[in-house]
């Protein structure tokens, strides 16, 4: 193998395909990044076996071949290289990559792109469905954070995406609040269908599908185990989590008994300062919401109080209407919801102390997020 | 200055003085309470004619019985140890109500406030127990809770003649750091074979050497714990006696009879302790984040893994499923000896309940609630075993 590519080019391939290499693997190939020549292009891919990222940069291709390279040492070493042509030759007999670039070269000591498992590819003639990349990745960051971080119920970690007529619906839960999203689709699904991403692989693909004009493109695998999503430059392949996931529809409330409109930075901000203390009296922080006299406008409260170090408040002024009430929540719930929603003005909702609580970005019907409050014995 | 006066009460040979008032035939003979040496039994405690052939509590029974072929192995009573040890700790509060329970045959006791010396209520303490109960205990005396400790282990070994001990040993205020400097590092507390090796690198291998060092120099080597080692060494101390204890961590662990390799039947046990954990916490109305498995293999290597939860749980499903998955990241096959479920991380209030808990379902949650406290009681009362989830009448 011999190829030359921009120094640019393979150092932006690079850490793109970083995102699948695996951190700690039993399996040495695992952190290695797979090269392969391909056409007038470099293949360049990575997997952890969940996920799998391919990304294609060109290149001036002498001699067609292939060989797997330690991800980080390659990482590295190339981030440290002047914008210049960089020349890969690969020794055949020792499995040793020479790299030149301008004043500087390299060996690096690979191993047998044989040993690299296969990436699956999806050979379907048309794919599932066509998302807008910015459309999807404020999706993916509107949704993916209520996934469950652990895996004790792999569902949980996932968002379910569910597509049918001309919408899809993600959601993602870790059985303590909720977020649904639901994006319009240029053109209707042929056939209804639902699966369960890892939230970890979509949180990788909304990384990397930035610089992408065109649609990216979702096909989920005939037998249904696998999505892969393809643009231009960048394919992300993911396996798909088996399972049942829960029932949401009946836990969203169906009404509620007091409703603020606030803006949101300032929320936001409240609910910073509430942290510092909440962090350190089990995330703990109280919202009371108090109706204002007529037409004038109400005031909604956040306050923090941990018995060992102090305690804080602020209060924010709304538009607050119905009986009022307290609820406590957890303020790294609070701050991920409010983080979530990205119009001017934030509506919340609630019913009473023991019912989950309702964020909704205000003129925006494509996005709901709930709460579930915490209780104090 | 005033100085507390802090005693500490050991009962000698408890399981054993217990057992010989109800088999009196045993007095004076070498005999070990445990588990039968053939189901790889424990020496729980031994008497002071057996402790001559050099066998000591936690050694395994098929070892005492190599030391002591004619060793009598007398099966564990704990209903009847309980019942005493609930008599001596009523008498303790009857002098004090600053008596912090330790165990079930150990305490300290604050007795600053009382008219006369420490060495005389532990002398009479002692007269109580053994004319009341028939029962033998050893006392240290001294200003702090760790003098108090070492000075009954003193008290005892200087004691030693294949009896009883019934011992007094009384470290005066002010002596503290002259009674432990001749003792070897380990007798200290937070000294464990690591730390000793590292001390005995250094050339320390008295409490007096540990005191003479730099204060300095043991906090740079050995962080926090050095500061506690250097002001323990010079004596001390100045926790107070707890009269409540709070549970740091509630766990569940079983020694098999027989090793187990049957993935299968580990689980089974683990859901089982896991379950016993949990109704523990509800009983408290605790929470635990942290969840804790301990194994040990055939070959008596023991490891612990943990997991800390995003939120608190009380909960069987979630103990099981996550002691579960620890499980199966240690083991390959090998035979297991041991397994213990613990929570630690406990926490009281307040609960993040899942949105499935919310109004809508909260019937069904009460009623569940129900169940599961119905069982929960039942099982306080009856034992654990009174009660079982059909998934656990699995055939073992």
């Amino acid at each position: 193998m011999k190829v030359s590519c921009l120094q640019e080019n393979l150092k932006r391939g690079l850490s793109v395909v970083s995102h699948a290499v695996a951190s700690k693997s039993t399996l040495p190939v695992l952190s290695n990044i797979l090269l392969t020549t391909e056409g007038g292009r470099l293949r360049l891919q990575a997997t952890n076996l969940e996920v799998g990222i391919t990304c294609w940069i060109g290149a001036k291709v002498e001699d067609e071949g292939a060989v797997t390279i330690p991800a980080k040492l390659l990482g590295d070493f190339v981030a440290n290289l002047p914008n210049d042509a960089v020349t890969l030759t690969l020794d055949e007999r020792t499995q040793t990559v020479h790299l030149r670039c301008a004043r500087s070269e390299a060996n690096i000591k690979g191993i047998e792109a044989d040993e690299f498992p296969s990436i699956p590819t999806v050979e379907a003639d048309e794919p599932t469905v066509a998302i807008v990349p910015d459309v999807l990745r404020t999706a993916i960051n509107q949704v993916a954070f209520a996934a469950a971080s652990d895996d004790t119920r792999p569902v949980l970690a996932g968002v379910l995406i569910k597509l049918q007529g001309n919408q899809a619906i993600f959601s993602a839960t870790d059985g303590f609040r909720l977020s649904v999203k639901t994006i319009e689709l240029a053109e209707p699904v042929a056939t209804a269908q639902e699966v369960i991403v890892p939230a970890r692989a979509l949180i990788e693909l909304g990384r990397i599908i930035g610089d992408s004009e065109n649609p990216v493109e979702l096909t989920i695998t005939p037998n249904g185990g696998q999505v892969l999503f393809h643009t231009e430059n960048v394919d992300l392949v993911s396996r798909l989590i088996d399972g049942k996931f829960p029932d949401y529809q009946r836990i969203i409330p169906k009404q509620y008994a007091t409703r603020a409109v606030m803006d949101r930075s300032s929320f936001l901000r409240d609910a910073k300062q509430s942290s510092v203390f909440a962090s350190s009296s089990a995330n703990i922080a109280k919202l009371t919401l108090e109706a204002g006299a007529e037409w004038g406008p109400g005031r909604m409260t956040l306050s923090a109080n941990a018995a060992e170090v102090g305690d804080n408040k602020s209060d924010l002024e709304g538009q607050i209407t119905g009986e009022g009430g307290q609820i406590a929540l957890n303020i790294k719930f609070l701050q991920e919801a409010l983080g979530a929603i990205d119009t001017p003005q934030i509506a919340f909702e609630m019913q009473s102390q023991a019912a989950p609580g309702v964020f909704r970005p205000v003129g925006d019907d494509s996005l709901l997020i709930i709460v579930m409050p915490m209780t104090v014995r | 200055m005033t100085h507390r006066v802090i005693l500490h009460l050991d009962l000698d040979a408890f399981f054993c003085a217990v057992s010989t008032q109800q088999r009196p035939e045993l007095e004076g003979t070498a005999f070990a309470v445990g588990g039968r040496p053939e189901e790889r039994g424990v020496v729980a405690s031994c008497s002071y004619p057996a402790r001559r052939y050099g066998i000591h509590s936690a050694m395994p029974m098929a070892q005492a019985v190599r030391l002591c072929p004619n060793l009598v192995i007398v099966p564990p009573d704990f209903p009847a140890y309980r019942a005493a040890s609930r008599a001596v700790m009523e008498r303790l509060r009857a002098r004090t109500p600053l008596v912090e329970q330790l165990s079930i045959d150990e305490a300290f006791l604050d007795v600053s406030a009382l008219p006369c010396p420490g060495r005389e209520v532990a002398a009479a303490i002692q007269t109580e127990i053994s004319a009341e109960q028939g029962l033998s205990c050893s006392l240290g005396v001294a200003t702090n809770k760790l003098c108090a400790k070492i000075a009954t282990d003193v008290a005892k070994a200087r004691a030693r003649s294949g009896q009883m001990p019934q011992a007094i040993w009384d470290v005066p205020p002010g002596g503290e750091a002259a009674f432990l400097a001749p003792l070897p590092v380990t007798a200290l507390w937070g000294v464990g074979p690591k730390t000793a090796e590292r001390l005995t690198a250094l050339g320390m291998r008295t409490i007096g050497d540990i005191a003479a060092w730099p204060e300095d120099d043991l906090i740079r080597r050995f962080g926090q714990h050095g500061r506690s080692l250097a002001r323990h060494a010079q004596g001390i101390d100045e926790r107070p006696i707890q009269t409540t204890r709070v549970a740091k961590s509630i766990s569940q662990e079983e020694t098999f009879h027989r090793d187990r390799v049957n993935r299968t039947e580990i689980l089974h046990v683990i859901a089982q302790q896991a379950r016993e954990v949990s109704d523990a916490l509800q009983r408290k109305g605790l929470s635990g984040v942290t969840v804790t498995l301990k194994v040990r293999w055939s070959d008596f290597t023991t490891l612990t893994r943990q997991t800390t939860l995003p939120q608190p749980t009380d909960t069987a499903g979630q103990i099981t499923a996550v002691a579960s998955k620890l499980f199966d990241t240690v083991w390959e096959g090998r035979p297991v000896r041991l397994i213990g479920v613990g929570m630690s991380g406990l926490l009281a209030a307040p609960q993040q309940p899942t949105l499935w808990e919310s109004e809508q379902v909260q019937a069904a949650a009460a009623k569940r609630q129900q169940l599961n406290g119905a069982l929960a009681a039942l099982r306080a009362r009856f034992g654990g075993d009174v009660v079982q989830r059909g998934s656990e009448l699995l055939d073992l």
